[in-house]
């Protein structure tokens, strides 16, 4: 069963929905922990303060910040607990949005939102938002705390059930206007032409399933390999490809895209 | 970094820059007792001493308690060689890829000579309305990648593999015999939908948390104590139908509007928490 993550309500104008989140999206990916290489024995880490040379207990360490003038404010849990906004433990929308407006880059961690409870209230509040969420096209903005930071989350419906993804900060958001494009020229019609041409002969329909993870394939490997004989063969490198073709640069531009068509066509 | 995105024969050199930033306040361990600056000791838990770093291996648990054993040289020969190429292996229509599986974001900007090959991926993309769909390593881990243009500029976002979404149907609640909303209650809560519909503006959420932390360290410096805070609750809603028409009819006589309409002067339109007078007063109405 998916681990709940937080428990709370979303609040809906006066209505309050009981609700539980949960992740949705599992680390599938291989973990590894710090070993003893000569005893295989498990690292742990153990605080000490560089002051004394001695070993400081969990709860005697506090949040140190650095001010401009180089001085140091500590703040305890408790204190950094008081930053908490006020709410918690719920969700409140604040607006509701086109969800095509919202710039993918701003998107964070998804998570699902299920009603807690079984009560015919709170199942039949969490299906009537759901139903006009979805019908509406529209996602709500609000926040939520999770582990101490606030977040601004965008709540829209995944197969009739509430989706949260939390949102970075606008100001966490790096201007499109200082890239560097180059500021080449528009293409000719005929290049434009040219590489529409060649995007055609490599489209396809999307299937995520189509591509697994060749680097969690390939420590996986490494893993069985450890398991009987501790020892790698030397890597495998079929997946990475070899080489790097150098800059195509403007002039040949067309013959390249030529000559790739062509050969995206045999 | 400078990087190469690769598409049957075609080579565009580009620069890749994250295009996001944790504003995050960050702080660093101390002992309460003398202000001294933690640090973290590894140790063998069998031996109980401290351990140098070229002395650790890494492990996979494979059963309780039990690893598979790999060194810093195993675990390099299993990762891909950085070999820093952005490699275009199909373009798929553009609205196809959930935002779900949309990760870490980056900009691509223009490397040495790529210019015109920038120019014309970016103007062919729009055309066609497609996204590359790429391979590309990066922190000695291959990522698979969209490549899309926005705003003029190629952005690159990783994807999370498909396997990494939870199945909705695992943690869906039972089927339940609660009642269906009624038409009633639907049309009122499209109702307020409606009411708080309004143009998405990235720039009217601030941090706040953000903000009232920077105000606590302020407060510490200055010797302030600090308020701790008081417990919260709230109640589910019982009367579905009633809840819904209190909501409506607060907005309807805007005396407890959160935002000015859209367009007013900044401070008004910030998305700010309502008071907590305010959120008393709406529990006394409900």
């Amino acid at each position: 069963m998916a681990r709940v993550m937080w428990n709370g309500s979303l609040s809906f104008g006066l209505i309050n929905v009981p609700v539980q989140l949960v992740g949705a999206v599992v680390d599938r990916d291989v973990h590894f922990r710090q070993l003893h290489e000569k005893d295989g024995a498990p690292i742990e880490t153990r605080r000490f303060c560089a002051e004394e040379g001695k070993e400081v207990p969990f709860d005697q360490i506090g949040h140190g910040f650095e001010t401009e003038n180089g001085t140091q404010v500590v703040l305890t849990d408790e204190e950094l607990d008081a930053a908490a906004p006020r709410k918690t433990r719920t969700i409140d929308i604040e607006a509701f949005v086109d969800a095509a407006a919202i710039d993918p880059l701003l998107l964070d961690h998804p998570y699902v939102l299920l009603p807690a409870g079984e009560t015919d209230g709170v199942r039949r509040a969490y299906r009537l938002l759901a139903e006009v969420i979805e019908g509406s096209g529209r996602v709500a903005l609000g926040r939520v705390v999770l582990r101490a930071k606030e977040h601004l989350v965008a709540v829209g419906v995944r197969e009739g059930l509430l989706a949260v993804t939390t949102m970075r900060f606008h100001d966490e958001l790096r201007p499109a206007s200082d890239v560097d494009t180059g500021g080449a020229r528009k293409p000719s019609a005929a290049k434009l032409k040219a590489a529409v041409d060649l995007i055609g002969e490599l489209s396809a329909d999307w299937d995520p399933d189509r591509y697994e993870d060749r680097h969690r394939k390939r420590l996986e490997a490494a893993v069985a390999g450890a398991d009987r004989t501790e020892h790698l063969d030397d890597g495998d490198d079929d997946a990475a490809g070899s080489g790097t073709p150098g800059a195509t640069a403007g002039s040949d531009l067309m013959d390249v895209l030529k000559a790739s068509l062509a050969k995206a066509r045999s | 970094m400078n990087a190469t995105i690769v598409f049957a024969g075609v080579a565009v050199p580009v620069k890749l820059h994250t295009a996001t930033t944790s504003e995050t306040v960050s702080f660093h361990e101390v002992h309460l007792k003398d202000g001294g600056r933690i640090e973290h000791r590894r140790f063998c838990t069998k031996e109980d001493k401290e351990v140098p770093y070229e002395e650790i291996a890494k492990g996979h648990e494979i059963a309780d308690g039990e690893y598979a054993v790999l060194t810093k040289e195993q675990l390099a020969a299993a990762m891909p060689s950085g070999d820093k190429t952005i490699r275009i292996e199909e373009f798929v229509p553009a609205g196809d890829v959930a935002p779900i599986l949309f990760d870490k974001g980056y900009h691509l900007g223009v490397g040495e000579g790529g210019a015109d090959g920038y120019r014309l991926l970016h103007d062919a993309l729009v055309k066609t309305k497609r996204f590359g769909i790429a391979f590309f390593v990066f922190h000695d881990r291959e990522r698979l990648a969209a490549v899309r243009p926005q705003d003029g500029v190629l952005v690159l976002q990783t994807l999370r593999p498909a396997d990494a979404l939870v199945a909705l149907d695992d943690v869906r609640p039972d089927a339940d015999d609660a009642r269906a909303p009624t038409a009633k209650e639907r049309k009122m809560a499209e109702q307020l939908i409606e009411a708080l519909h309004e143009e998405f503006d990235p720039t009217a959420y601030e941090d706040e948390h953000r903000e009232l932390v920077l105000k606590l360290i302020e407060q510490k410096a200055a010797g302030k104590d600090i308020d701790l805070p008081e417990p919260e609750d709230s109640e589910p809603t019982d009367d579905l139908a009633a809840a819904l028409q209190a909501s409506l009819d607060e907005r309807a006589h805007g005396g407890r509007r959160r935002r000015a309409n859209t367009g007013k002067a900044a401070p008004a339109a910030k998305h700010r928490r309502a008071s907590p007078s305010a959120a008393k007063k709406k529990k006394g109405q409900s």
